[in-house]
């Protein structure tokens, strides 16, 4: 009794598998989700953001000091990596002019007297005009400037002490007595594509997967046969078999899928790979079959093919937002936060992050993995439930076209055609 | 056809249209509900302006007075949220799991070789994958490490009797005024929410567009469609989307009115050029949407292409990573899509106010979008005429 349970248990469970992969892949629309959007945007997106750094961004000068100190800051500020002066102005309209027309991101204007104070040692103010129409222009214009104000800061402190008659050493002692070491590992150079990609990367499986998984259900639910009937004649016990039946081919699928977004573009791309390949697999494999009954679970909510993008189309940006990887984490609010938890690739893009990017280990986002565990138990409840109570409200249905069907046959009218 | 039948023939099928309006919850759950749901989201996620607290990280092997100071005063700033650690192993661990966007490095003796002039070092670490985070924690560290640096100077000029101004104007010979054009508060959210919420009504609009093209030919009603149009296929499409192009405006413009007037987003110029900005990036999105139809008549191949346009849009408008840093292949591509354009008129409006001498070149960009679908009018109509691709 008990082998025969489990022999039909995986005979079910097989043919639900094969089954499913049969109508992955004889369906063009999901196999274009699939392979061509899951490897499609990651190229792109690799090609959009390929220089991924804002380097030498024009920037217009007016100097009406033009004395040795401003031209001093000009020639430094030419040499940061973030600026190039582009533009020497005679006035500010020019300059306004120059940045409205978006030939400069910035402008930095001396006043008349900026020389004059820094000779009569007293605070000199020079000011500086960012294009807020990108943060990158105003990180760039910041960054450059600062940088070389800390240096001149230095450079004239050390002159006023060397004409007041001090020594360099002790000068240098009184200026500076901390001395700074900066390190900024990962991501050295604040570079665009290694921050962008690689927190899209996990992203882009968790919406293919849903995306495709959607429009097959869709179709299904369109064309009358719901994967959910499949758990007839098993009476209601089936359920965990066309759960698992069907999620193993999307799990077959997105094996192949998986490696290739998250080791082979990086690969391709040179992009940070600091674990080793098959600490990678391990965090793919536990995201890969959570976003599998993440997707049962609110597949349920499509009751036609294309309808998924046309309603959740828009959720990629919010769920990228919510992975914090740049508005931070600890500033998201409270109620987003907890709606964060929603979903995998919270977790997910967060572990490939700190996994690939920042060179952690396995340990390093056990975390991570923890959460995507319990997500996947109450998901897989979720999903059950839902092909339950669907597969009742479809018998309900059915008994009640029966008996309008009765009816009518008895009113003496012919039973409708669905 | 005479003036008075086509008006009449448009007016029979924007009827019709209302009618599949009602019929399926989708289309206004799809517009409104969908664009409620990101003004919400994305008002509210942002609602700081700039994210407080940041979590730092300190290690502190001197413990000082000196060193304890520093991490209180670096606690105390708006910015920073200070965590303390045991060893430079575990503040590395938590920078690693992204508890913490920084840290910095106290050695040990840190005082003593100040007092006795010996320069010690003090490290700090900027964990640069998470952006926002990273870059802010970055500047203020090093703000607080050169203010220490001036607190150990104050100290030995307040020992040679220098009185307090003077210490400062040595101290810091040179500041920075800085003058943030378009955005005076450096607010986050202002700059995202500016194209973002945009951004998802032209996603919007190219899906529904897409849609209930599509599904005329999906669901087989193409020629009851032709059919109300007195055979014209301008007519037809005319008519399908004026109940679309109206409700679009609607939420366009609500749009406009909640950023500008309700919320008070810096806006140099006047509001009225915003509403056109989206009155024609709606329009634009729209030809897009009908020209997509067009090149793909089946409705599942045309909806997926048109949420790859949507997606990429919001990366090619430029207004996060800028246009001029994308390789020049790719960047020239972002004049395809509406977004950017709107992006450009409305650095032009919002930022410069420059009236209709900045923005009068994306006016004319967003015209020549409404030229697209009249490439494909033969072939949509012979589409619908004989239904003949695959629906599924």
């Amino acid at each position: 009794m008990k082998t025969n349970y489990i022999r039909q248990w995986f005979a079910d469970w097989y043919s639900i598998f094969v089954h499913e992969l049969k109508m992955i892949f004889s369906d063009e629309g999901v196999l274009v989700i699939f392979f061509l959007g899951g490897l499609i945007y990651p190229l792109l997106y690799n090609f959009i953001y390929h220089n991924g750094l804002l380097d030498e961004m024009p920037v217009a000068v007016v100097d009406n000091s033009a004395g040795s100190y401003s031209r001093r800051f000009v020639r430094k500020l030419d040499a940061t990596r973030e600026c190039a002066v582009a533009y020497d102005c005679i006035n500010m309209p020019e300059a306004e002019k120059l940045m409205q027309e978006g030939k400069v991101h910035g402008i930095v204007y001396f006043p008349s007297d900026y020389d004059e104070k820094i000779v009569r040692m007293e605070q000199s103010p020079l000011c500086t005009y960012a294009d807020m129409s990108s943060f990158l222009y105003y990180k760039c214009l910041t960054m450059g400037c600062n940088f070389v104000m800390l240096d001149e800061l230095h450079e004239i402190q050390a002159e006023h002490y060397a004409a007041a008659g001090y020594d360099a050493e002790v000068a240098e002692e009184l200026i500076a007595p901390v001395e700074i070491d900066e390190s900024m590992p990962y991501n050295r150079s604040f570079s665009y594509t290694i921050f962008f990609i690689s927190a899209a990367l996990l992203l882009v499986i968790q919406q293919t997967l849903f995306y495709g998984s959607s429009l097959l259900a869709g179709t299904l639910r369109e064309q009358n046969r719901s994967f959910v009937s499949m758990a007839e004649g098993l009476q209601d016990l089936g359920v965990g078999r066309v759960v698992l039946g069907r999620g193993a081919a999307y799990f077959a699928v997105y094996m192949v899928i998986g490696p290739l977004v998250a080791l082979l573009i990086p690969w391709l791309f040179h992009l940070p790979q600091q674990a080793p390949w098959w600490e990678v697999m391990v965090l793919l494999t536990f995201f890969v079959v959570d976003c599998i009954v993440f997707s049962f679970t609110w597949s349920t909510l499509i009751t036609r093919r294309e309808t998924v993008f046309v309603l959740f189309l828009f959720m990629s940006p919010i769920c990228i937002f919510l992975t914090g990887f740049s508005w931070p984490q600890t500033a998201i609010p409270g109620f987003w936060r907890v709606f964060s938890y929603l979903f995998p690739s919270t977790f997910g893009c967060r572990a490939f992050i700190n996994l690939n990017t920042a060179g952690g280990t396995l340990a390093t986002i056990a975390p991570e993995i923890t959460a995507m565990t319990i997500q996947t138990v109450v998901y897989y409840f979720l999903a059950s439930a839902a092909i339950f109570v669907e597969n009742k409200v479809l018998e309900h249905k059915e008994k009640i076209d029966a008996l309008r069907d009765e009816i009518n046959r008895r009113r003496g009218l012919k039973p409708i055609d669905a | 056809m005479d003036r008075k039948t086509f008006i009449g023939n448009v007016w029979e099928v924007v009827k019709r249209e209302i009618r599949i309006i009602r019929q399926r919850p989708l289309y206004l759950l799809a517009s409104v509900g969908v664009i409620i749901v990101n003004a919400v989201f994305y008002l509210t996620f942002f609602r700081d302006g700039l994210p407080y607290d940041l979590p730092v990280g300190v290690v502190d092997e001197d413990h000082s007075s000196t060193s304890r100071n520093f991490a209180e005063q670096l606690n105390s700033t708006q910015l920073s949220e200070v965590i303390y650690f045991d060893d430079i192993h575990a503040a590395r661990r938590a920078m690693q799991t992204g508890r913490i966007t920084s840290f910095v490095l106290i050695p040990e003796h840190f005082n003593n070789d100040i007092q006795a002039n010996r320069r010690p070092h003090i490290q700090f670490y900027v964990n640069s994958l998470y952006f926002v985070g990273g870059a802010l924690s970055y500047k203020d560290l090093l703000q607080m490490i050169h203010l220490t640096n001036g607190a150990v100077q104050r100290e030995v000029l307040r020992a040679h009797g220098v009185n307090e101004r003077e210490i400062m104007n040595r101290i810091q010979p040179i500041v920075i005024d800085a003058h943030q054009i378009g955005n005076p508060t450096t607010n986050y959210g202002i700059y995202l929410n500016n194209i973002l919420l945009p951004g998802i009504l032209a996603m919007i609009v190219v899906l529904i567009t897409v849609y209930t093209l599509g599904a005329e030919l999906k669901y087989g009603t193409s020629r009851h469609l032709l059919k109300v149009s007195g055979d014209s296929i301008v007519v037809a499409l005319t008519g399908k989307m004026l109940p679309y192009t109206v409700l679009f405006t609607i939420l366009g413009i609500s749009l406009e009115l909640l950023l500008f007037v309700w919320l008070r987003y810096p806006l140099a110029g006047s509001v009225w050029p915003m509403f056109l900005d989206i009155l024609l990036m709606i329009l634009a999105s729209q030809a897009i949407g009908i020209f997509i139809v067009e090149l793909l008549p089946i409705l599942r191949l045309s909806i997926s292409i048109g949420a790859i346009f949507s997606t990429l849009g919001l990366s090619l408008a430029g207004f996060t990573l800028p246009v001029e840093a994308m390789p020049r292949w790719i960047g020239a591509w972002s004049a395809a899509f509406p977004l950017r354009h709107y992006y450009m008129m409305f650095v032009q409006e919002a930022i410069y106010g420059s009236g209709f001498s900045g923005w009068w070149q994306e006016v004319v960009h967003f015209l020549l979008f409404l030229l697209l679908p009249a490439f494909g009018l033969r072939r949509l109509k012979s589409a619908y005429t004989l239904q003949n691709y695959p629906r599924n």
